[in-house]
C-alpha cells in the first residue's frame, strides 16, 4: 500500500538522530574554522549513546526498513554537520567486502580502507586512469606508480583500496584494485586540500613512487566491481545533500517567523508574497528529491537493484543541495552572509553533493544511456 | 510505513486504463481538441472503467487509486482526465464530507450506465482570483442561503447537472451543493481557451439563487472547503504527471531516430541531459502526488504537501511540455503533433486550482 508515513520505531531512531545531530552542530563552525584537524571517532558527548546508525542498520521489525532508515539518518547528520559517532568504514571496505579472498577479508576486516580512484586526469572518466602497477618477477610483488586525489579518510584509514592499470608477467593488461597498507614504502599522504565546505571532511592526494606491494594485496576487483560500490552510495548521497538543504530551510523559516513571515500553504501564489512564494519552490525541491531518495531505498529494499532510480536520487539531491543553500541566502538577504549564522556553511558545505561520488552530468548520462538503452559508447 | 508498494487491485485497475489509453484515448485526443468537444463515445468509456462512480460505492472512493488512474488518463489526454477528475472530486468530497442525506440523495445519481459529470466550482473570472479570497457569497436567510456571484472557468460546464460552489458565508469559505437548473443559475457561453478545448470551458453566473439548508455540505456539521482545495491539487498534480510523461514519451523515440550533423538528436549530450531531468522531474512528481494523495486517503491534513506537489508539478510541467516542444523543432510547432496540444494543455492545466479531485 501507498504510504509515507512514518512509523513509532521509525520515528523513535530518526529522533535520537536528531537530538545527537542537535549536539554535533554545536561543533559544526569549530570544524569549518580548524581544517587541519580530524574529527574525533567519537564525541566525547557520544560515549553513552547509541550510533544512530547501528540502531537503523540492526532495525528489523516496526520500521520502515533498514535501508530508508539508514539514508534518513544520515539525513538528520547531515543536518547537524558533524556526526558524533563517525563510521570507521571506507568504500574500499565494500570492495573489499565483495570481491576479495576470504583470506584476504579476514587479514583487513578490521581496517579502515578508503577508495582511491579519482587522478589529476581522470575524475569523472575513471577509465582514463594513469596509475600503473607492473609486476617484478624476482620479488614476485607488484610495483605501483601514479597519483590519486581528492582521496576521502586519505589521512584516517589505515589503508587505501587503489583502482590501477596493470601489467601482468604475460604482457596482459587490465584494470585492478590493490589494497595498500600506510606505512609501505613509496606511499605518501599528501597535506588536507583546502575546500570551499566540508572543510574537515578529510581528503588528501596519495603519491605512489615504486611502491611495493605483496601479490596478497591484490584485491582483484575489476573496474566495474569497484564503481559498483557506487550505486548503493549514490542515494545515500542525495540524502547527505538534503540533511544541509533541510537545514537551510529550517533556519530560513525560523528567521523569517521571527519577523511575522509565517509559510502558509493553503492560499494559491496570488495570496502570498514573493518571499514566500519563492520558500515553498525551495521546500518543493527538498520535498521532490527525497521522495526519489526514499525511491531508491525502497527499491533496494524489495531486492530490485536500482540504477537508474540511484542516479535519479543522487542527482535531484545533489541538485536541491545547491537551490536551496543558494536560494535561502537570497531570502534572509546581507544579514544571512554572516558567519553568526549557519547559511554560510550550508552554502558552501552543500556545494559538494553534485559533484563527488559521480557528478550531475554523470548521474545525468547513466539515466539518459538507460532510458534510450543506449551504451557508453552511443552516449559519450 | 513507507511503502511505494501497489496493491494487486491498483495495479490491475492501473493496466486497464492503460489499455484503454494507449487503445482508444489517445487516437481521439487531437480530434476532440479540434472540434473542441468530447465525443459522448469517448466519455462513456471513461465511464466504463468505473473509475468514477466507484467514489459513490462502500469503501469505494480511494485518492491513491485516483491519483494512479489520472495519471495515466493524462498520458493519453489531459483534457479526458479531467472529465474524469471533475465528477471524481465532485463524488469525493459528498463521499467524504457529504451529511448521510446528502449521501443517501446524490450519491445513486451516479449509479447509471451514461456518463454523468459534476463538479466543484472555486475558480471565478477575475484575474487576481486565489483561492483564499472567494467573492462569491452565500448570505443566510431564513430557511437556508441566498448565493451570488461568478465562477469560471468550469470544465464541462453544460455537461454538469450538479456542482459544488465554493463561497464565502458569515466571513469563511463555505460550499454548497447547487443544481444547475435551480432558478438563477445561468451558464455563459463556451469560452475558448489555450488548452483543454474540449472541455468547454464557460463561466457559471448565480444570481440570488435560493438554497435550502440541505444544500450546505457536510448540512450542520458544515465542511472543509481547504480538504476539496487540497484535494484538486492533488488531481491536477496527477494530471500534470501523466502529460509530462507523454511528452517525455514521445519525443525519447523521435530524438533516437532524427540525425542531425551526422549523429542521433539523442546521442548529443545537451538533448540527453534534458531528457534525464525528464525522467528525474516525473518521477518526483510522481511521487510528491502520491504522498498527497496518500495522506488525503488516511484522513490526515495534506494542505502542505498537496500545495507542495501542485507547485513542484506546475513548473516542472510546464518545462517539460517546453522542452519536448523545443526538441521537435519545427515540427513541435506543427499541430500534426502532438506536443504543441500538450504544451497548450500543460500551461492550462497547472491553473485550474478547483474543479477536479482525487
Amino acid at each position: 500500500m501507498i504510504d509515507f508515513q512514518l512509523t513509532e520505531a521509525d520515528e523513535k531512531i530518526l529522533g535520537v538522530a536528531h537530538d545527537q545531530a542537535i549536539i554535533g552542530r554545536r561543533y559544526a563552525r569549530y570544524y569549518d574554522k580548524h581544517e587541519d584537524e580530524l574529527e574525533p571517532a567519537e564525541f566525547p558527548e557520544a560515549k553513552d549513546l547509541p550510533s544512530p546508525i547501528t540502531l537503523a542498520e540492526e532495525a528489523v521489525s516496526g520500521t520502515s526498513g533498514t535501508r530508508i532508515l539508514h539514508s534518513l539518518v544520515m539525513l538528520e547528520v547531515y543536518w547537524g554537520g558533524v556526526a558524533l559517532h563517525r563510521s570507521r568504514w571506507g568504500l574500499g571496505n565494500t570492495v573489499l567486502k565483495t570481491v576479495a579472498m576470504p583470506e584476504q577479508i579476514e587479514k583487513w576486516k578490521n581496517h579502515t580502507i578508503a577508495i582511491a580512484i579519482t587522478e589529476p586526469g581522470a575524475g569523472s572518466d575513471p577509465a582514463n586512469i594513469r596509475t600503473t602497477a607492473t609486476f617484478d618477477r624476482e620479488t614476485g610483488e607488484w610495483i605501483l606508480n601514479g597519483e590519486k586525489i581528492f582521496i576521502s579518510q586519505a589521512q584516517s584509514a589505515d589503508a587505501a583500496m587503489v583502482l590501477s592499470r596493470f601489467i601482468a608477467p604475460d604482457g596482459s593488461r587490465g584494470m585492478t584494485t590493490f589494497l595498500v597498507e600506510k606505512d609501505t614504502p613509496g606511499f605518501t599522504v599528501g597535506p588536507q586540500l583546502k575546500k570551499l565546505g566540508i572543510r574537515s571532511h578529510d581528503t588528501c592526494n596519495l603519491l605512489f613512487e615504486n611502491c611495493r606491494i605483496p601479490e596478497f594485496n591484490h584485491i582483484k576487483g575489476d573496474f566495474k566491481s569497484t564503481m559498483s560500490v557506487f550505486n548503493d552510495s549514490r542515494p545515500m548521497v542525495g540524502a547527505m545533500a538534503l540533511g544541509v538543504a533541510r537545514a537551510a530551510l529550517d533556519f530560513t523559516r525560523e528567521k523569517l517567523a521571527e519577523r511575522g513571515i509565517e509559510i502558509g500553504y493553503r492560499g494559491g501564489m496570488r495570496s502570498r508574497s514573493a518571499v514566500v512564494d519563492r520558500f515553498i519552490r525551495l521546500e518543493a525541491i527538498y520535498e521532490a528529491a527525497l521522495l526519489t531518495v526514499l525511491r531508491s531505498k525502497w527499491l533496494e529494499q524489495q531486492d530490485v537493484p536500482p540504477k537508474v532510480e540511484a542516479s535519479i536520487a543522487k542527482a535531484a539531491g545533489g541538485k536541491a543541495a545547491r537551490k536551496i543553500t543558494q536560494g535561502c541566502i537570497d531570502l534572509l538577504g546581507p544579514e544571512a552572509l554572516s558567519e553568526d549564522y549557519p547559511l554560510d556553511r550550508c552554502f558552501r558545505d552543500g556545494r559538494i553533493f553534485d559533484i563527488y561520488e559521480g557528478a550531475g552530468e554523470i548521474q545525468r548520462l547513466i539515466i539518459a544511456r538507460s532510458i534510450l538503452n543506449y551504451t557508453g559508447r552511443d552516449l559519450r | 510505513m513507507i511503502s511505494f508498494e501497489l496493491t494487486q487491485e491498483q495495479k490491475l485497475a492501473q493496466s486497464m486504463v492503460q489499455e484503454l489509453a494507449a487503445a482508444q484515448l489517445r487516437p481521439a485526443a487531437r480530434d476532440a481538441d479540434d472540434r473542441e468537444a468530447i465525443p459522448s463515445s469517448i466519455l462513456d468509456q471513461l465511464w466504463a472503467t468505473g473509475i468514477v462512480q466507484s467514489q459513490a460505492e462502500a469503501g469505494g472512493y480511494s485518492p491513491s487509486l485516483n491519483a494512479l488512474l489520472l495519471e495515466e488518463l493524462a498520458v493519453a489526454d489531459a483534457a479526458f482526465a479531467i472529465a474524469a477528475a471533475a465528477p471524481i472530486g465532485f463524488l469525493g468530497a459528498v463521499t467524504a464530507q457529504g451529511s448521510p442525506a446528502q449521501k443517501k440523495n446524490l450519491l445513486p445519481l451516479f449509479a447509471g450506465d451514461n456518463y454523468r459529470c459534476a463538479g466543484a466550482a472555486i475558480m471565478e473570472p477575475d484575474f487576481a482570483f486565489d483561492v483564499s479570497s472567494i467573492r462569491t457569497a452565500a448570505i443566510k436567510t431564513h430557511d437556508g442561503y441566498r448565493l451570488s456571484g461568478m465562477k469560471g472557468p468550469v470544465p464541462l460546464a453544460r455537461h454538469c447537472n450538479l456542482f459544488i460552489v465554493i463561497a464565502q458565508c458569515d466571513g469563511a469559505a463555505d460550499a454548497f451543493i447547487v443544481e444547475r437548473n435551480a432558478s438563477g443559475v445561468s451558464v455563459g457561453e463556451h469560452k475558448p481557451t489555450i488548452g483543454l478545448r474540449a472541455l468547454e470551458m464557460a463561466t457559471i453566473s448565480f444570481k440570488d439563487v435560493e438554497l435550502d439548508a440541505s444544500a450546505r455540505l457536510g448540512e450542520r456539521a458544515g465542511c472543509d472547503v481547504q480538504r476539496i482545495v487540497d484535494s484538486a491539487r492533488t488531481a491536477l498534480s496527477a494530471i500534470m504527471t501523466g502529460t509530462s510523461r507523454a511528452v517525455m514519451e514521445f519525443v525519447m523515440p523521435y530524438t533516437k531516430e532524427r540525425v542531425v550533423h551526422g549523429d542521433a538528436l539523442a546521442k548529443k549530450q545537451t538533448i540527453a541531459f534534458r531528457l534525464a531531468d525528464m525522467r528525474i522531474e516525473t518521477d518526483a512528481m510522481r511521487w510528491m502526488t502520491w504522498k498527497a494523495a496518500s495522506i488525503l486517503e488516511q484522513g490526515g491534513d495534506a494542505t502542505r504537501q498537496a500545495q507542495l506537489a501542485y507547485t513542484y508539478c506546475g513548473e516542472q510541467a510546464m518545462w517539460i511540455a517546453d522542452e519536448g516542444v523545443q526538441m521537435l523543432g519545427g515540427h513541435g510547432y506543427l499541430r500534426d503533433n502532438p506536443v504543441e496540444m500538450w504544451y497548450r494543455d500543460t500551461r492550462t492545466v497547472s491553473l485550474m486550482e478547483g474543479a477536479v479531485g482525487v
